[in-house]
């Protein structure tokens, strides 16, 4: 075919084909002419009458084998092979050349016919197989038989009452060649096309050639007739070799039985010409279509169970790439849920660590810092802690505001050296116990020495700085004293001022320090302030331009309320810089309480007295009176409220009411009882309303059936002018 | 004695010098007239009191002293006062004319 396309595109083309494709193919002629003339002379030692009509004519299967794989273009070779076939054997050489002619059409007709009917030379599906026998072979094989006929008869060879039996002696040898040659030499090229055999293949079929070949030339020359015999073996070979394995053995098959039949031995040495033929061409047609056609029938079923078999093996393929695919998504899913369960159990165990680590830092921080400010009427309290930027949220620094008996309050702030667990351990014990020895004796150096005396006493030997502080908010008054630690601050819009003095050493470090008490008086209006040296150093820059900044910052600041008062130190001081050491922050404000008024209501009695004149102290003081008239005003609410305690009653004390107000710049002060008055000749010499009248700028006297009421007034000065 | 006043008791030169410190009031006037008339010696010639550090004296303190005066008077033991001239009692003192009958130094020295 291969050939015949190239052959052909070179005709199409418009110049001639070369000097080596022109070679090739007029080698290819001679080969195809010398085959079919050696073929010929095969066919010729086979005939049965006379010379040349043959029970079976090679040429013709050779012919039209040569035109299926080769292409149709070999003609001139198989014509040119015919002529010189016929030439000797005919009656001139027009006879021989017509009976060329008619040989050389016939296959070429078969081949085309073949063609059309979409004829597969591999010869491998039934369909292809009867395309052969009834396509190729019978029909176009009347051709040659009836111009090798009809050339006989003119050239008077044979006889009119021969020529039937001629005919159908040419024509059915003619289809013989072809069925019995053709599929043989179509399966030559199958052995190089197709899938190559394995030794064991070549061993079967080698050894049923033989057999088969052994058996026909016993069956062939033997007088029973068991031609038959072999067609088993035949079966047996298509069945198992199809075309390659079956075609081979029924052509020596064929070829043997022919040649039986010409020499009429064997199952041919009995009856006449025709029966001779007859039983031949049965036989032949039997081998033939034994071998091809079951050939062709058991290569389609193979094809199909091939195709299937493919399919299946396709389909295990794929599942087994599908369940390779599982498999690896599965190992992968196990993998990633291992991993994943692994990442969780680290990340739990992380996790617990993380809060084990803050609650223990939490519970140090708690036991280290109030967890919120007492709340005490007159004093704001703000308070801030900024710790070191480090993973452990405590460090050395602390702060306390303690709430004391006598409306005191106790305000600590201190540092440990050192930052971690260590350093807030021993503030946490040093926080606790400060609480309590203030609350026994609030004292500064009290506490302090106590205070000592612990550290001291600590395992660790740790360096602590504690300043004290004792603030009585009634009178603003404030007592300090302070072991190596920054100066507390005071001030407020316009200044601010250090509190100086009152210094010994840290704590632990020497043996018997000296502490010292300071005493303070804040003005009103003034806000104290109480931090840590982080807040103060910045690094490159000395200590005291801190304090600077700090006194800037605070008078700058000392309009806003405590806590926004701390965000903003905190903002301004530490600036950008990372925050390297801790920052602790208490800030504290005695407010001016509100001018309300005072009531009280005591007993009428001497010793109650003084009680009275501290809290009209307190209350003129809250009120800003100056000191001039504090004491002034004081005595005559002494006298008033002796008369009470002289005159109201008699053996048994009655209630004494007090209130006091200030309407504008003037004290008022009601001085009540629920007895009766008594003359002023009683009153100590008659002093005591004369005190009054003096001291204050009017007095009224109120006798009713339920008890008297001294009212005063007095015009005050206010502001502290000590 | 109330722990509102304490009362210090030094010879001197001529006489005694007795220290009142704290306050004066009614509740405890018969306390502190006791306990300068025990702290002076009979032969001391000149009790000087000192109420340089007295915060407070009402009407009934005034009265004390004019007794203390009068019994001091018996025999014949002068009493002088000293009250600095910005003390917060001044004012009670001159408001009692007390000034008039004892006689009132500004200082000890004086």
């Amino acid at each position: 075919m291969t050939g015949g396309e190239l052959t052909r595109s070179r005709w199409e083309g418009s110049t001639l084909p070369a000097a080596p494709d022109l070679a090739r193919l007029v080698g290819r002629l001679a080969l195809v002419g010398v085959a079919y003339y050696l073929g010929a002379r095969l066919g010729l030692n086979l005939s049965l009458v006379e010379q040349n009509v043959t029970p079976l004519w090679p040429p013709t299967g050779i012919a039209v084998a040569v035109f299926l794989v080769m292409g149709r273009a070999m003609w001139p070779g198989v014509a040119l092979a015919a002529l010189a076939v016929n030439l000797p054997i005919s009656d001139g050489a027009l006879a021989a050349a017509v009976t060329a002619a008619g040989n050389t059409v016939a296959p070429l007709v078969a081949v085309t016919l073949l063609q059309r009917a979409g004829f597969r030379r591999q010869l491998d599906r039934s369909r292809d197989a009867l395309a052969l026998v009834f396509v190729g072979a019978l029909p176009s094989m009347a051709i040659s038989a009836t111009v090798g006929t009809a050339v006989l008869l003119e050239t008077d060879l044979i006889g009119r009452g021969e020529a039937a039996a001629t005919w159908a002696v040419w024509w059915t040898g003619d289809a013989m060649g072809v069925l019995v040659v053709a599929p043989f030499l179509l399966c030559l090229p199958l052995f190089s096309e197709e899938r190559s055999w394995r030794p064991q293949r070549w061993a079967q079929g080698v050894g049923l050639l033989l057999l088969a070949t052994a058996t026909i030339a016993w069956t062939a020359r033997s007088e029973v007739p068991v031609l038959f015999l072999v067609l088993p073996i035949l079966a047996f070979a298509a069945w198992r070799l199809q075309l390659r394995g079956a075609a081979p053995a029924a052509l020596i098959t064929s070829l043997v039985a022919s040649w039986s039949a010409s020499r009429a031995i064997g199952p041919f040495s009995h009856g006449g010409l025709f029966e001779q033929m007859f039983t031949l061409q049965a036989f032949n047609a039997c081998v033939a279509l034994t071998s091809f056609v079951l050939s062709a029938v058991v290569s389609e079923r193979n094809r199909a169970a091939e195709a299937l078999a493919v399919a299946a093996a396709e389909l295990e393929d794929r599942v087994l790439l599908r369940t390779d695919e599982l498999t690896t998504a599965n190992t992968r899913l196990l993998q990633e849920i291992r991993d994943r369960s692994e990442a969780e159990e680290q990340l739990s165990l992380e996790e617990a660590r993380t809060r084990r680590e803050h609650q223990i830092a939490e519970t140090l921080q708690r036991g280290l810092l109030p967890d919120r400010l007492p709340q005490i009427p007159g004093v704001m309290l703000a308070a801030r802690y900024v710790p070191a930027t480090a993973d452990i949220q405590v460090g050395g620094d602390w702060y306390d505001v303690i709430q004391l008996p006598d409306g005191l309050i106790g305000l600590a702030i201190g540092d440990v050296a050192g930052h971690g667990l260590q350093a807030a351990a021993t503030m946490g014990q040093v926080r606790m116990a400060l609480r309590a020895y203030a609350l026994q004796d609030p004292a500064p150096v009290a506490v302090m020495s106590s205070v000592h005396q612990l550290v001291s006493q600590l395992p660790t030997a740790e360096m602590v700085t504690l300043l004290y502080l004792l603030f009585d908010p009634g009178t603003r008054h404030l007592r300090f004293t302070n072991a190596g630690h920054p100066p507390a601050l005071v001030f407020d819009t316009a200044r601010g001022e250090y509190l100086g003095g009152g210094l010994s050493p840290p704590l632990g470090v020497t043996a018997e320090p000296d502490f010292t008490e300071v005493a303070h008086q804040m003005w009103p209006g003034a806000s104290l302030l109480l931090y840590t040296d982080g807040l103060v150093e910045r690094r490159g820059v000395s200590i005291q331009d801190g304090l600077d900044r700090l006194v800037v910052a605070s008078v700058a600041d000392a309009s806003q309320d405590v806590d926004e008062l701390c965000d903003g130190l905190l903002l301004q001081l530490p600036g950008n810089q990372p925050v390297t050491d801790d920052i602790a922050l208490v800030a504290m404000r005695p407010l001016p309480l509100v001018p309300g008024p005072l009531s009280l209501t005591l007993s009428g009695e001497a010793r109650m007295l003084v009680q009275m004149r501290v809290a009209v102290r307190r209350w003129l003081r809250e009120n800003d009176v100056s000191p001039a008239d504090e004491n002034e005003i004081l005595i005559a609410c002494g006298e008033a409220s002796s008369n009470v305690v002289r005159h109201a009653y008699g053996a048994t004390p009655g209630p004494m009411h007090l209130t006091a107000e200030l309407v504008d710049d003037t004290v008022v002060i009601d001085v009540r009882d629920d007895g009766a008055w008594r003359p002023p000749a009683d009153l100590g010499g008659g002093w005591g309303l004369q005190l009054i009248e003096g001291l204050m700028d009017s007095v009224d006297v109120e006798r009713s059936a339920d008890g008297t009421l001294v009212r005063m007034r007095r015009r005050v000065r206010m502001g502290a002018t000590e | 004695m109330s722990d509102l006043v304490s009362i210090e008791s030094i010879g001197i030169e001529d006489g005694q010098l007795v220290r009142a410190i704290g306050e004066i009031d009614l509740s405890n006037v018969a306390e502190v007239l006791s306990a300068v008339i025990s702290a002076v010696p009979h032969d001391a010639a000149l009790v000087v009191l000192d109420l340089s550090d007295v915060t407070y004296l009402d009407s009934a303190g005034i009265s004390m002293l004019f007794k203390l005066a009068e019994r001091l008077g018996y025999s014949r033991q002068p009493l002088r006062l000293v009250v600095p001239p910005d003390s917060p009692i001044r004012a009670v003192l001159e408001l009692t004319n007390l000034t008039s009958v004892i006689p009132v130094v500004e200082s000890i020295r004086s």
